[in-house]
């Protein structure tokens, strides 16, 4: 027996005496919550690592305020040494806030608590640490995660809020049809913008970003990502202007009519696996990775956008 | 480099927890005639303790090779099971209905200990991660940690409507489960810190 119901609502009950009835059907929304659900656990558990754990950490959240104004990195500098100083119990706390998210937005009682909590969350760690994702400081790159994997997060929680309108796709379900294709305008057309910054189109910039991420990687994303590097050796402003036209057509592609702009869906997530590889699975074989970089959490967003009708 | 020893012992500990609330559950079951998933629990207390041991050396109660055997011998079960459920075999209160998730956890809890050399066995788990790394398989720990966080949060999901299912049934029913809610909570302390296990394995 299988019922279906809304989240955050009281669960069906199962006829009486069925010990192991199907509880819970999911919808196309629940599902895509579930989906960051993981996202948290895996970053939660990530941030478990030895390596989190040494001063390492707290320098690479500290490099991140290079580039930005004194306005932004003092407070990413202050953070850094406060946890430098406090170092096993602060990255406890920041892995086990992390899980807690991921269990919240699982249990279904506290979905809205958790996922609320998560922007707060999300938009804290843009700050302090990934530096706003580079942003301001004119290094972000799609390769190297722009416009930084958490604020996704945030993007993500607010678009799977459980609210109950009326839309073509769920994300329009939570804010309306309007906001939701701003916000992938916003997303997408912010990605666009960046593949062209020096950063990316320097003749060596993407390929120098991509042979970067080889680094302790297994042998066989070593082998793809160097190949990759290879490739796009001295081809930086070609391959940036190619990443920029195909970023801009996923980015129009929501407001195409919903055959289109489903072929348009798919192109963007076979793009965000292709910058996932790209981005070395954002290192989290190498041991030092806080999370699985943009790409994951950009294919999510697809498919929150996935019409439910072709009328 | 390794993890804080509070971080393992912390983990060690839960998984000890779960594994003696499984036990307790097996004894209540009998007692009361309440059912609950025998294999499921009896799978719980034999990976609770493996993973105990693998996570504090000093907790270590059984080589290697007997665990392996066990947990080749669980994954038949949980496979057998799943074939007899594929077949619409009648479902019993006291086996686990949905065995394909207890399959793979066998396959985690054999992959750590098959992946990892004897070397590393007699080392705390957060110190052996570099023994694993340069494997040509280092992308089965993904997976087999993904899939298991996914399991982690399929469950917590379930957890609310296990409640509403368990308070529908009628008083006077044998087959009232035994606190279906805690039997989820263990599922998610064992997805989680085998899900732990395997990433420090990547």
């Amino acid at each position: 027996m299988s019922q279906s119901f809304a989240v955050g609502r009281a669960a069906a009950r199962p006829a009486a005496g069925e010990p192991h009835a199907s509880v819970a059907a999911l919808d196309p929304r629940r599902k895509l919550q579930l989906a960051l659900a993981v996202l948290w656990l895996l970053d939660g558990i990530l941030q478990y690592q030895p390596s989190m754990f040494t001063r390492a950490f707290p320098q690479m959240l500290g490099s991140t305020a290079h580039g930005n104004p004194a306005l932004v990195a003092a407070p990413i500098t202050w953070s850094a040494g406060f946890i430098g100083h406090h170092l096993a119990v602060a990255n406890g706390l920041f892995a086990t806030t992390q899980v807690a998210l991921g269990l919240g937005i699982a249990w279904r009682p506290a979905v809205r608590l958790a996922l609320a909590a998560s922007v707060g969350w999300a938009a804290a760690v843009w700050w302090l640490g990934e530096g706003l994702g580079g942003v301001l400081a004119g290094t972000a790159s799609p390769v190297g995660g722009a416009p930084g994997a958490v604020i996704l997060y945030a993007v993500l929680a607010v678009l799977l809020w459980p609210a109950d309108r009326d839309g073509p796709f769920v994300a329009a379900r939570a804010v309306g049809r309007g906001p939701a294709l701003a916000a992938w305008l916003a997303v997408w057309g912010s990605i666009a913008v960046f593949a062209l910054l020096p950063a990316s189109r320097a003749p060596q910039g993407l390929s120098g970003m991509i042979s970067g991420m080889a680094s302790g990687e297994p042998n066989w994303l070593a082998w793809l990502d160097t190949r990759l590097a290879v490739a796009l050796t001295h081809q930086g402003l070609l391959a940036s202007a190619v990443l920029a036209a195909v970023f801009t057509i996923v980015a129009a592609g929501v407001f195409l009519p919903a055959r289109l702009g489903r072929a348009v869906l798919v192109l963007a997530v076979v793009v965000a696996v292709a910058l996932w590889l790209a981005q070395g699975l954002g290192g989290i074989f190498t041991g030092a990775g806080t999370d699985p970089s943009s790409a994951p959490l950009l294919a999510l967003l697809a498919l929150s956008y996935w019409p439910r009708s072709l009328a | 480099m390794s993890s804080p020893a509070w971080l393992s012992a912390t983990f060690a500990g839960v998984m000890l927890t779960v594994a003696l609330y499984c036990a307790g559950r097996l004894v209540v079951a009998r007692l009361r005639r309440r059912p609950t998933e025998l294999d499921t629990d009896a799978a719980h207390i034999t990976m609770g303790v493996a993973m105990a041991g693998m996570l504090v050396p000093g907790l270590r109660v059984l080589p290697a090779g007997l665990w392996e055997a066990v947990f080749v011998a669980g994954a038949a079960w949980f496979g057998g099971q799943t074939l007899r459920a594929r077949r619409a075999a009648a479902s019993s209160a006291w086996r686990c209905p949905h065995p394909a998730p207890h399959i793979v956890e066998c396959a985690a809890m054999l992959y750590m200990f098959l992946a990892l050399p004897a070397a590393g066995l007699r080392a705390p788990m957060g110190a052996m991660s570099a023994s694993a790394a340069g494997s040509r398989f280092s992308f089965l720990p993904l997976l087999l940690a993904l899939f298991l966080l996914g399991y982690v949060v399929r469950q917590g999901d379930r957890i609310t409507a296990q409640a509403s299912a368990a308070l529908g049934a009628s008083p006077g029913r044998t087959h009232h489960a035994l606190a279906p809610r805690c039997a989820a909570l263990c599922k998610i302390a064992m997805g989680l810190t085998m899900g732990y296990m395997l990433i420090l394995m990547l």
